[in-house]
């Protein structure tokens, strides 16, 4: 099956976004599991934030440090690269996703390459790595048990952090039947010990080792990666040669910086405080004896990031740490999931990275998929105001007459309306009468609940109240 | 490298930067230093939040004795030890009848053991951590491939937060390539939640801290 194939069969498109989540919708199995994941990490979150006195510190210290970093960029990526190429790391530029893939398949064809195994990374489903990797000729295999579910199952990630979330044991069990000749069985850690066995194969074989990172520390050029299952230490300690993919807002000035971002990070993911793993990888080995690859290339992707930087409420979206707090705690994402919103990144921050990504063309609907109510916000462990955003694309939206022309005329009237006091007064008596008789746009209540006009206003109400 | 792309990127940045100003809603605010909690014994918490991952510890002053118990209830024929003379000095001086025994086994012969024996450079009591640097060890493969990691530490290295841990991490001028966080044993809750012990790396992890200094 080719790329353009696979894309058709399994990725819903963000311009499909009211059809596909009207489908969610019906899905009672999916809003059976979404509502279990969400219900779950959220408590979490709410647990581990509480264990620490000081998380709203925490909060305003990441995001100045974040703030701090964005807003010197050039010169934080500089110290990193020079400080990573110092201790033989070999940096390339990728200014978007074919550039990235390219690089990365030329670098293991080049190494006469066949299989590649990778660590769970967001920003390679963002520049579709695997497809270009396999056109190349290779075989690609997902180690996090999750993505690997996913890549059996040729469906994309439904959760930033728990990407099969959507998929039910019983589900996972006859996937592994069929693809894997595991003898039927629903028990969780039978499942989980046939994927062990099958990956180590693997991870034995494999030639290359790639992987995504969540923090570059422009101090020393070092790369950290957190996990819990030990794929990543596998996949950036066995093969010869270890490519890590890095979007260029990952950068942090120094290794104090951890303190505030690792306390973050797994209690805003999981709840945890610290996940299992945390790889701290500086540069290659110093002796030829040393354990680990003897490469190591960073990809600095930048993909539509360096644009975000113009203007600061679209800045803030650089600042996140992809922690997934945002799509547990949103309404929308609770009741469709991950893979209606037809894009990488979901939920509430997909929503606002998406159209700045890939363009308002085809995404205008994401900036709508929220009723803004800052339940994401709260959240945010980088105190990202994710409502703001929405609004000022909606408003970009607006401005480039990408939306609905029928629904900007309504407003556009209700405007008028609202500016005249004799107007306003008629519309709501009008308003009063024609409400069972004509139909309100369905456009409008189709996907909204509408309260009917009460039969006083509040002005009329006042008169007699007084 | 390709130098195109890095002028192109970094020439993006410095315009977009330029055209922007400052998020009056946001201001910077850089003050806000973090609280450490401070315990009594962070031996103690150390070894409590060991378990709560479900880790083992033992604190002992005869090393020898427990490494020899926990290999002999584990039947382990097959043993990997990282490169440190520590780690072969005191499997020496136990009397198991090892079967196999690997020094820093290598990528090709690492998959066949039971278990993987290590020291740790440093540890965190606050999350129950364990520092594995590899400027002093060979560890990454011994801690992370055999089902089970037994991995020794000195009393003395067990710092109570991650920001002290940091520091100490940092204050060699030259970090070494690897460094490694292990909190507990692997973990998934990939399939419906549940948990999972043992995915990728050990099931298994076993801490002897050397309480006798």
């Amino acid at each position: 099956m080719n790329a353009d194939e696979r894309g058709s069969m399994n990725h819903l498109s963000s311009e499909t976004f009211k059809e596909n989540a009207r489908a969610a919708l019906a899905d009672v199995h999916l809003r059976g599991a979404l509502k279990n994941a969400t219900t779950l990490f959220g408590e979490r979150r709410k647990e581990a934030a509480a264990s620490l006195p000081n998380w709203e510190d925490l909060r305003s210290q990441a995001r100045a440090i974040k703030d701090e970093a964005l807003l010197h960029l050039d010169r934080y990526l500089e110290e990193f690269v020079r400080n990573a190429e110092s201790r033989g790391a070999l940096v390339h530029w990728a200014r978007d996703g074919a550039e990235a893939n390219t690089i990365i398949c030329t670098l293991a064809k080049d190494r006469g390459a066949r299989t590649v195994v990778k660590s769970k990374s967001m920003t390679t489903e963002e520049t579709h790595l695997n497809d270009a990797l396999e056109a190349a000729g290779m075989q690609v295999v997902e180690t996090d048990l999750g993505e690997y579910i996913i890549q059996l199952a040729e469906e994309t990630p439904s959760h930033i952090i728990a990407p099969a979330i959507h998929k039910t044991r019983g589900q996972i069990a006859e996937l592994f039947t069929a693809e894997l000749g595991m003898p039927p069985t629903d028990d969780v850690a039978q499942l989980t010990s046939t994927a062990r066995a099958t990956l180590r194969d693997r991870f034995a074989a494999a030639d290359v080792g790639i992987s995504g990172v969540n923090f570059g520390i422009a101090e020393s050029g070092t790369i950290v990666i957190v996990e819990n299952e030990g794929n990543i230490r596998l996949t950036t300690s066995l093969p010869r040669m270890h490519i890590a993919v890095m979007g260029i807002e990952k950068v942090v000035p120094s290794f104090a910086d951890l303190d505030v971002f690792l306390k973050l990070l797994p209690r805003s993911g999981t709840g945890q405080r610290l996940t299992t793993y945390q790889s701290f990888i500086t540069g290659t080995k110093r002796r030829a004896t040393d354990e680990g690859p003897d490469e190591l290339h960073i990809v600095l992707l930048d993909n539509g990031r360096s644009r975000m930087l113009a203007h600061p409420v679209t800045r803030q979206s650089l600042a996140c740490i992809r922690c997934g707090a945002c799509l547990n705690a949103c309404p929308v994402y609770q009741q469709i999931g991950g893979h209606a919103y037809g894009s990488v990144y979901p939920g509430p921050i997909g929503a606002v990275i998406t159209p700045q990504l890939m363009g308002i063309e085809k995404t205008a609907q994401l900036p709508y998929a929220s009723s803004l109510c800052g339940a994401c916000r709260e959240v945010c462990p980088v105190k990202i105001d994710i409502p703001r955003l929405l609004l000022h694309l909606r408003g970009e939206i607006t401005a480039q007459r990408k939306g609905n022309t029928a629904e900007r005329l309504a407003f556009k009237l209700w405007a008028r309306v609202m500016m005249s006091k004799s107007l306003y007064k008629m519309s709501a008596v009008v308003g009063r009468l024609l409400q069972h008789v004509v139909p309100i746009s369905r456009a409008w209540t189709s996907g909204r609940d509408l309260r009917p006009i009460e039969s006083r206003s509040f002005h009329d109400r006042w008169k007699t109240l007084g | 490298m390709n130098n195109a792309a890095r002028e192109a990127i970094l020439s993006s940045i410095r315009f977009n930067l330029a055209r922007s100003v400052p998020d009056e809603e946001n201001p910077v605010d850089l003050e806000n230093p973090v609280i450490l909690s401070k315990t009594t014994s962070p031996i103690q918490h150390f070894r409590d939040n060991v378990e709560s991952v479900n880790g083992h510890c033992i604190i002992t002053t005869d090393i020898t004795d427990v490494l020899s118990q926990i290999i002999t209830n584990l039947r382990a024929q097959r043993i990997a030890i990282s490169d440190s003379p520590e780690v072969e000095r005191l499997l020496q001086a136990t009397d198991l009848e090892i079967e196999e025994l690997g020094i820093a086994p290598d990528t090709h012969d690492i998959f066949r053991f039971d278990v993987g024996i290590s020291t740790a450079q440093a540890a965190i009591a606050e999350t129950g951590t364990l520092i594995l640097d590899s400027a002093h060890e060979r560890h990454r493969l011994v801690s992370l491939v055999p089902p089970v990691h037994i991995a020794i530490i000195d009393a003395s290295r067990i710092v109570e937060t991650l920001s002290e841990a940091l520091t100490l991490l940092r204050k060699d001028k030259e970090i070494s390539p690897a460094v490694t966080f292990i909190t507990g044993p692997s973990r998934t809750a990939d399939i419906e939640l549940t948990l999972a012990i043992g995915v990728h790396g050990p099931q298994e992890l076993y801490v002897i801290i050397d309480g006798s200094s």
